[in-house]
């Protein structure tokens, strides 16, 4: 399997979220995830500081929900790698 | 003054500020246009690249002021100027946003494979500060214009060796475009600081730098979406 790049990462666990209809808890999020534990916290902790996700408290349990900010980078995601090969960066 | 040289002097004015003007434009849509891609992703080559277009719009920004003051005073020698801000603070500032500029683009192609422990672009500021102190202080373009010469064609080597190693088919067309990119860079720079340098094909030359600005331009406003 080709290594993922981190964009392609953090693409795939938004997926994973807007997925499973924009709400999913966090242990089956680093089950899908395919990241080792150490991993996953380092960039659960990246999309919580960038804004891409939120915790959702419903019926007394933990959700995690993408914010508007992360729909726009799925949205966006093509046009950010067809950039960064365009000009090569 | 007579009426003929008035005359010539508004136009040399008018010309300068309408591509100085359109330059600086594509720069800035260039570095606005990619701001959304820059937020979302925080991916560096990104950030370098648009950061360069700022560059060199402060650039040419700098550089029309000088010109206009040229125009203005009937003199023809930048560092010869007898004020300090347009003989010395200005041409400074324009030598080291547009050795910076280079040095950004440059290194948004190759920071992915140039690791090092220290951050680089912080050896590019220094370097561009060093490069501009020391051709105002000795009072030498030629200074300016041979490091410039050097930082090009150090980058465009580091590019070719770097770029040899990957497997990814090449964007022969981009090549190109940076190529006269930095080639009529290196002209701007002669015709800023050598008197009537191009005059009989400024215009010429003018239609040239726009038509690269605007490629680039147009290609990043198709990739971002925009068009």
């Amino acid at each position: 399997m080709q290594k993922r790049n981190k964009l392609e990462i953090i693409k795939d666990l938004l997926k994973i979220i807007q997925d499973n209809k924009n709400s999913i808890k966090i242990t089956p999020l680093i089950r899908k995830s395919n990241l080792s534990s150490q991993r996953f916290s380092e960039y659960f902790d990246e999309l919580t500081k960038k804004g891409f996700i939120k915790k959702q408290i419903i019926k007394d349990k933990g959700f995690i929900a993408l914010t508007e900010k992360g729909i726009k980078y799925l949205e966006k995601y093509n046009s950010i790698i067809n950039f960064i090969n365009e000009f090569e960066l | 003054m007579d009426l003929n040289t008035q005359n010539f002097i508004l136009m040399g004015i008018s010309s300068e500020i309408i591509y100085s003007f359109v330059i600086m434009m594509s720069c800035l849509i260039i570095y606005f246009g990619t701001k959304e891609l820059y937020n979302l992703s925080s991916y560096k080559g990104i950030k370098y690249f648009r950061q360069s277009f700022l560059f060199f719009g402060l650039a040419y920004f700098f550089r029309s002021f000088i010109k206009i003051i040229l125009l203005f005073s009937n003199q023809v020698e930048v560092l010869k100027l007898e004020s300090v801000l347009f003989g010395i603070i200005a041409p400074f500032i324009f030598m080291y946003f547009s050795s910076i500029a280079v040095l950004y683009l440059v290194y948004s192609f190759v920071w992915r494979d140039w690791k090092s422990k220290l951050n680089n672009i912080y050896f590019a500021h220094f370097a561009a500060l060093i490069i501009s102190i020391v051709s105002v202080i000795t009072d030498e373009f030629l200074i300016y214009l041979i490091t410039n010469l050097i930082i090009i064609f150090l980058g465009i080597t580091l590019i070719f060796y770097i770029k040899k190693k990957d497997r990814v088919k090449k964007n022969t067309q981009l090549y190109i475009i940076y190529f006269l990119l930095f080639g009529f860079w290196i002209l701007e720079i002669i015709d800023l600081f050598v008197p009537y340098a191009f005059q009989p094909l400024q215009t010429i030359f003018h239609l040239f730098c726009i038509g690269i600005f605007f490629t680039i331009m147009y290609k990043v406003l198709t990739r971002v979406g925009t068009i």
